[in-house]
């Protein structure tokens, strides 16, 4: 694993084509956001349908922060702890929802957020017709070598995240409430307070994703930005990958980016695809491509293999 | 200073509005109460409902209303088709295998309205839709007294079916405990196919209102699905007086706040209500 982390990061010194570094860069991005909604659907009991929100945030906080002469970066952190910050707001209302209260609760955020982003522009005047879209100045030095290493580094780090959190104490609370909520409320574990740390965590990591991903578009604008679209994506490679796995999200999210390429001349039946792949996994297969290669003899010796390495 | 007399027409509006809410609402309603299901496609189907209407009306020149004859038993087979081959199986699976399988659903049939019929902005104009009416001084679209009318038919409707037929007590008694009502011979399976196939009729019935009141476009079905929700939440799950109560109070919310904000921000104000109803009381002000 380590040695295709090597690989993936010398790319752009060997001189890799364009596309390759494409790739690569949107499976980073899509396997952070991929891994976030993981350990929220999967781990927490959380379906959140709102994460378009958390890197649409971070995105315009970015984006709004280099016209008033914000340098990038501050604003790629800033803009997930803005994130983060807007995560505990709302947990205030849809954390007394549960299930799929909780699901539609959140549904309703980005739909929210993408009306006030229309209305609302705080800097560099209106503009009529096309909604608040903003370019994101003072990036031309940015290289491409330099966003496909950030994006590289954040999601083969939400790997490593993941697995540290899963091991870690809020982990065993997560796993306890997971398996009976009341039992492990009644043993002494904050069901709360676990949850909420979770939902934050991830709306930072999420944003960050989604900083990182305008960095590199240069351009943002509500309507794209706090779409459906993203949810679809990241429910897709969880799903298809495998959900309460740790390795799910990263085969997912493999096929997820295959797809998007393999599909992409054919822009109109994308989703449509897409949506059809979703559901029949879910009934053929709940647990994804992981449940699968799980009954597989060669797939447990491989995994026994790398655990003993 | 706003005189009451000037507020007349907002409120008025928005009572109207509620019958046409109450309309989209009642399929997730009945979907939420006999299955414990919060339907997330259900604003898409909806919207499936409308094109129908569109294409019947367009192709065939039949009358939106009309054109519900050949609208409602479609929807209707296809409504128990979703409920039998997908949802039914989606419940064995995993708690939240039925939302995810709901969503996935929901982006088909937006894309496939999208592939059939181009992202542009649609209306069934009818001669009679575009007509108006007097109270007084005041006047209202004539669409928004048709959508009232509907909503309160459709209403009394199932509410009687639910309460004479068998088949509606049967749906009742299922809702109500399930383990009882299989005891008492009751397929709970196919009952839910035949709730799931009610639910779509009445948003074959409420995609057609709506087209005739407002444009739709393929991906509109994810505002009426919040307005829906909005609806349900504010008269508490399950209710249908509760349902329709809350449509109105939603349609008042909409018309009185774009009266004194702009209409661009009555989708705004309808969202953040929703988020504060949730967060003070997530069962609905009528609710349990």
């Amino acid at each position: 694993m380590i040695a295709s982390i090597v690989i993936l990061a010398l790319f752009p010194l060997i001189g890799a084509p364009h596309s390759w570094l494409l790739y690569v860069f949107l499976f980073s991005i899509y396997l952070a956001m991929a891994n976030m909604w993981n350990l929220l659907a999967g781990y927490s009991g959380l379906t959140s349908l709102c994460q378009p929100s958390f890197l649409g945030l971070a995105g315009y906080t970015m984006a709004i922060g280099t016209w008033v002469g914000i340098p990038w970066w501050v604003g790629l952190i800033g803009g997930a702890v803005v994130a983060a910050i807007f995560a505990f707001l709302i947990s205030i209302p849809v954390f007394r929802l549960r299930g799929i209260y909780f699901a539609i609760g959140t549904l309703v955020v980005p739909e929210a957020l993408r009306m006030i982003f229309y209305l609302w522009r705080p800097v560099g005047g209106q503009m009529h017709g096309a909604g608040a879209g903003y370019m994101i100045k003072g990036i031309a030095d940015v290289s491409m070598a330099d966003i496909y290493w950030y994006a590289l580094t954040l999601g083969m780090g939400s790997i490593f995240l993941v697995g540290f959190i899963l091991r870690s104490k809020l982990g065993l609370g997560l796993a306890a409430i997971r398996d009976n909520e009341r039992a492990a409320d009644s043993c002494g574990v904050n069901v709360f307070r676990l949850k909420l740390y979770t939902f934050i965590i991830a709306a930072f990591i999420t944003g960050l994703a989604g900083a990182i991903f305008y960095l590199y578009q240069g351009y943002i604008e509500p309507s794209a930005t706090f779409n459906v679209k993203w949810t679809m994506t990241l429910l897709l490679a969880t799903v298809i990958g495998g959900m309460r796995t740790e390795e799910g999200p990263i085969l997912g999210t493999i096929v997820v980016v295959v797809l998007y390429f393999l599909l992409a001349r054919y822009a109109g039946y994308s989703f449509l695809i897409q949506g059809i792949i979703l559901i029949g996994i879910m009934l053929l297969s709940p647990q994804g491509i992981v449940g699968v290669l799980r009954h597989n003899r060669y797939y447990r010796s491989l995994t026994q293999f790398i655990n003993t390495r | 200073m706003i005189g009451f007399g000037d507020m007349i027409t907002p409120i008025m509006m928005g009572i109207l509005l509620g019958g046409l809410y109450a309309l989209i609402a009642l399929g997730l309603s009945i979907v939420f109460g006999v299955m414990r299901l919060i339907n997330l496609a259900h604003g898409d189907l909806v919207i499936l409902g409308s094109y129908m209407a569109y294409a019947l009306m367009s192709h065939l020149g039949l009358d939106p209303i009309v054109g519900l004859i050949i609208g409602i038993p479609v929807m209707g087979v296809l409504g128990f088709g979703i409920q039998k081959y997908l949802m039914g199986r989606a419940f064995g699976i995993s708690a939240e295998a039925p939302l995810i399988i709901a969503f996935g659903i929901s982006l088909v049939i937006q894309n496939a309205n999208q592939i059939a019929w181009t992202p542009l902005s649609r209306g069934l104009t009818t001669s009679y839709s575009l007509m108006s009416f007097h109270i007084g001084q005041l006047q209202f679209p004539l669409s928004y007294l048709l959508n009232f009318i509907a909503g309160i038919m459709v209403m009394v409707t199932l509410r009687e079916f639910l309460i004479r037929t068998y088949l509606g007590r049967a749906i009742t008694a299922a809702s109500q405990d399930k383990r009882a009502a299989q005891l008492m011979g009751i397929n709970t399976n196919r009952i839910y196919g035949y709730a799931f196939a009610i639910a779509m009729i009445s948003a074959a019935v409420a995609g057609v209102f709506l087209g005739m009141t407002f444009p739709f476009t393929p991906t509109s079905g994810t505002s009426f699905l919040t307005i829906a929700f909005g609806t349900v939440i504010i008269g508490g799950l399950g209710s249908m007086l509760g349902t329709f109560i809350g449509g109105i109070i939603l349609g008042i919310v909409q018309t009185v706040g774009g009266y004194f904000f702009g209409a661009a921000t009555q989708m705004l104000i309808v969202y953040i209500i929703v988020l504060f109803i949730l967060a003070i009381r997530p069962q609905g002000l009528f609710g349990r």
